[in-house]
């Protein structure tokens, strides 16, 4: 693989005595759109800072395309949506995107340039008002988002992070993010974005990464994860009549979990170290007429319940999540 | 370097464009011209005191004494007639027509002034006694003294032979006392003058230091609050970003200064002209000369007044959350800043003690007392150099300090830090 676009070892960071981020190790490979995962207070908000050389960890190194953090990096190649949004208030949107894109690096005629091209792209101009004109706190909290997101890719980044951008968006407006999302992947740039909404990430990455109480619990590519945790989720259907033996196999606690009887269809979880296969030469000892079978890969959701769940979801620290 | 000018552009543009700025930009020229040109014009139009001459004269002397008085009181022979009440008594009858004049004077419907009483101690030169509604203006007081005193003499010289016109002419001593300021610089205007636009210079730095110190406070806990110092912080480093901040409103309040100090100047150069359109003629109006050095000088104490002030104003704003603790927050810069203001009075009156001598070296106060003691007085080369040298050492720190408190406290929310923990954030960071 090719270098990765963020490469973070074994990176800690705590605040006055309570650890925010412990041992954090995971690349971000280029040309994704990777997800970070985790409940409220895991430490994704600090990590995203650190990316960002806002805060330096207290140990550890982070490489954004190669760059170690500390020899100054190249802010102007990486855009950030913050999770707490806001822009300043009394200022004209254009003004504010301008200096926003002069913070960037991009100056003069382009900076307007690609300030117009995206207020029409976001229709924040070309309907009945200029939106261009009016002051930050003069637009709906939707459109000030909008503004914001501008703020963040005007630069034309390589590295796009947002930090729970879905937060608050009506679902127009989250829509046109979502879609934003997937033409930057395909102009081959990285994204990474913070989200407890598993619906989206599973939709939208490419890879993921679920951390908890500072800590990595997994992360890969989805569809890697899913393989990984998938196996233990069968939905099978029976052809009629159905052998009552078939009740005795589903209550088996050694083979079944859990089962979701629902008469055409029976979903089952398998006990831990049962095998699928098992389970189907038991049905069909017992002459069910198998009709459908199949290993259903599970969600990112499911993943998400069983591997944060299991080390204990129990919302941690306030603050930055 | 590009993004630090980004940073000062928005903070000078946003600033300047405000209505705020727009206002106390162009009025406050309109403003100063007003109280310097006013003045004058009223005291053209309006007539001098009232009528002093409007007493009863109780004239126990036995002499001409009230009658001369009262045409002094006039304004001399020259003068209009006198409406004085002239009437001349034996000394017995003193009590009882004291008693008729203060009638007099309590009187509602068309009240004389006041009752002088002329007795053998006033022909002695000793004494002499007036009673009135207006014996607490001093003016009028020191007016109706000097007519007893010139009849007086006229009275002693005549009875010696002399001519009365020729008294007058002899007695006549207008003396008015002009005070000047020697300094290496030569001859210069008087010192009241003088001491008056020390103060103002002084009062101008302080009230330029809070009102943009303030605002540079507010601007900052605004960026936090609204949180978009974390996208800024995200692409600067917070030193540019406090650099940014202090050198763009500095560049603001100084553009306002030096239009003021312009229009102002060109207000009283053109003051002939607007009198004239009132009518009135032109008069001189004392201003000290202030030469490049001192201009220079005056310029060198508030730009690094203001650097020193600005970074401390920002780094408190950096640790408010909300809008109820900005007050708090700015209390202990804030009292920095009124301990220099009190101390104007006691340097203008004397300039050369040592306590004015320290406060105007300190680097907290020098920005406000420095000019105040260095218009006043002639302030020594090498003491104005140790004391920009101090106030640059100021600077150095109170940046070093500033920058520290702002990287820490951007990114906190929350409950206002304890200077406890301020302190921990200055040796953490």
């Amino acid at each position: 693989m090719a270098e990765p676009a963020i490469d973070i070892q074994q990176v800690r960071k705590s605040f006055d005595g309570h650890v925010a981020v412990k041992n954090l190790t995971l690349q971000v490979p280029r040309g994704s759109v990777y997800g970070l995962l985790g409940p409220n207070g895991a430490g994704k908000t600090t990590t995203i800072r650190m990316i960002l050389d806002i805060i330096a960890p207290d140990s550890g190194t982070i490489s954004v395309f190669g760059q170690p953090s500390i020899s100054g990096r190249d802010g102007n190649r990486i855009g950030y949506l913050p999770e707490e949004r806001g822009l300043y208030k009394k200022m004209q949107v254009r003004r504010v995107l301008k200096f926003l894109a002069e913070l960037k690096g991009v100056r003069g005629r382009e900076a307007d340039k690609r300030i117009e091209m995206w207020l029409a792209r976001l229709s924040l101009t070309g309907g009945d008002k200029d939106w261009g004109n009016f002051k930050v706190e003069e637009l709906s909290r939707g459109m000030q988002q909008k503004v914001q997101f501008i703020g963040a890719l005007v630069h034309e980044p390589e590295l796009v992070i947002l930090d729970e951008p879905f937060s608050g968006l009506d679902p127009i407006n989250a829509q046109a993010l979502k879609d934003t999302v997937v033409d930057l992947r395909r102009q081959g740039r990285t994204v990474i974005f913070s989200t407890h909404l598993m619906e989206n990430a599973e939709r939208l990455c490419d890879a993921v990464c679920i951390i908890a109480h500072g800590d990595k619990v997994l992360d890969g590519t989805v569809a890697a994860l899913k393989v990984e945790h998938g196996g233990h989720y069968i939905a099978f259907a029976l052809g009629d009549p159905r052998p009552s033996a078939v009740a005795d196999i589903l209550a088996d606690r050694s083979l079944v979990k859990r089962v979701d009887d629902s008469n055409r269809t029976v979903e089952i979880e398998l006990a831990p170290n049962a095998d699928a296969q098992l389970l189907l030469r038991k049905l069909l000892d017992v002459g069910a007429t198998v009709e459908r079978f199949e290993l259903v890969q599970p969600s990112l959701h499911r993943i998400f319940i069983d591997t944060v769940g299991a080390t204990g979801v129990e919302a941690g620290m306030s603050g930055h999540g | 370097m590009a993004k630090l000018w980004a940073v000062i552009k928005r903070e000078f543009l946003e600033r300047v464009r405000s209505r705020w700025y727009l206002l106390s930009t162009l009025l406050a020229p309109v403003f100063f011209g007003v109280i310097a040109i006013v003045p004058i014009i009223i005291s053209a139009r309006t007539k001098p005191s009232p009528d002093l001459s409007h007493v009863v004269i109780l004239d126990a002397t036995g002499t001409q004494l009230g009658v001369r008085v009262s045409g002094e009181l006039a304004g001399g022979i020259y003068a209009a007639p006198s409406r004085a009440i002239v009437r001349a008594i034996a000394p017995s009858e003193l009590a009882a027509a004291e008693s008729i004049a203060t009638h007099e004077v309590m009187r509602k419907h068309d009240p004389i002034l006041g009752y002088l009483v002329l007795d053998s101690g006033t022909i002695a030169g000793r004494s002499e006694r007036y009673a009135g509604r207006n014996a607490s203006a001093l003016i009028d007081v020191k007016t109706i003294e000097e007519s007893v005193r010139q009849a007086l003499l006229t009275q002693r010289l005549e009875s010696e032979g002399l001519q009365p016109s020729r008294i007058r002419e002899l007695t006549k001593v207008d003396l008015e006392m002009k005070a000047e300021r020697l300094s290496d610089r030569g001859r210069e205007i008087g010192g009241l003058a003088n001491a008056l636009f020390s103060y103002l210079i002084a009062f101008v730095l302080y009230t330029m230091l809070v009102l943009y110190g303030q605002q540079i406070l507010r601007g900052v806990m605004e960026e936090k609050t609204s949180r978009v110092a974390e996208v800024v912080i995200s692409s600067v480093s917070t030193d540019t970003l406090l650099a940014g901040k202090v050198i763009g409103v500095g560049s603001a309040s100084l553009t306002q200064i030096l239009v003021w100090t312009a229009s102002t100047a060109l207000v009283f150069r053109g003051r002939g002209f607007i009198l004239s359109a009132f009518h009135v003629a032109n008069v001189k109006i004392p201003i000290p000369h202030i030469g490049i050095s001192v201009a220079l000088l005056l310029l060198a104490f508030f730009v690094l007044g203001f650097i020193f002030y600005a970074a401390l104003f920002a780094a408190m704003g950096s640790t408010v959350s909300n809008e109820q603790d900005v007050q708090q927050a700015s209390l202990p810069v804030m009292l920095m800043l009124v301990a220099s203001i009190v101390f104007i009075q006691p340097i203008l009156l004397d300039p050369t003690s040592t306590f004015s001598k320290v406060m105007s070296w300190l680097p907290f106060s020098a920005p406000i007392l420095m000019p105040l003691r260095m218009t006043l007085i002639q302030v020594s080369w090498a003491e104005l150099g140790g004391t920009l040298v101090g106030l640059i050492a100021g600077c150095v720190l109170a940046t070093w300090f500033a920058a520290r408190v702002y990287r820490v406290g951007m990114l906190m929310y929350g409950k206002r830090p304890s200077f406890r923990e301020i302190g921990r954030w200055v040796r953490a960071a």
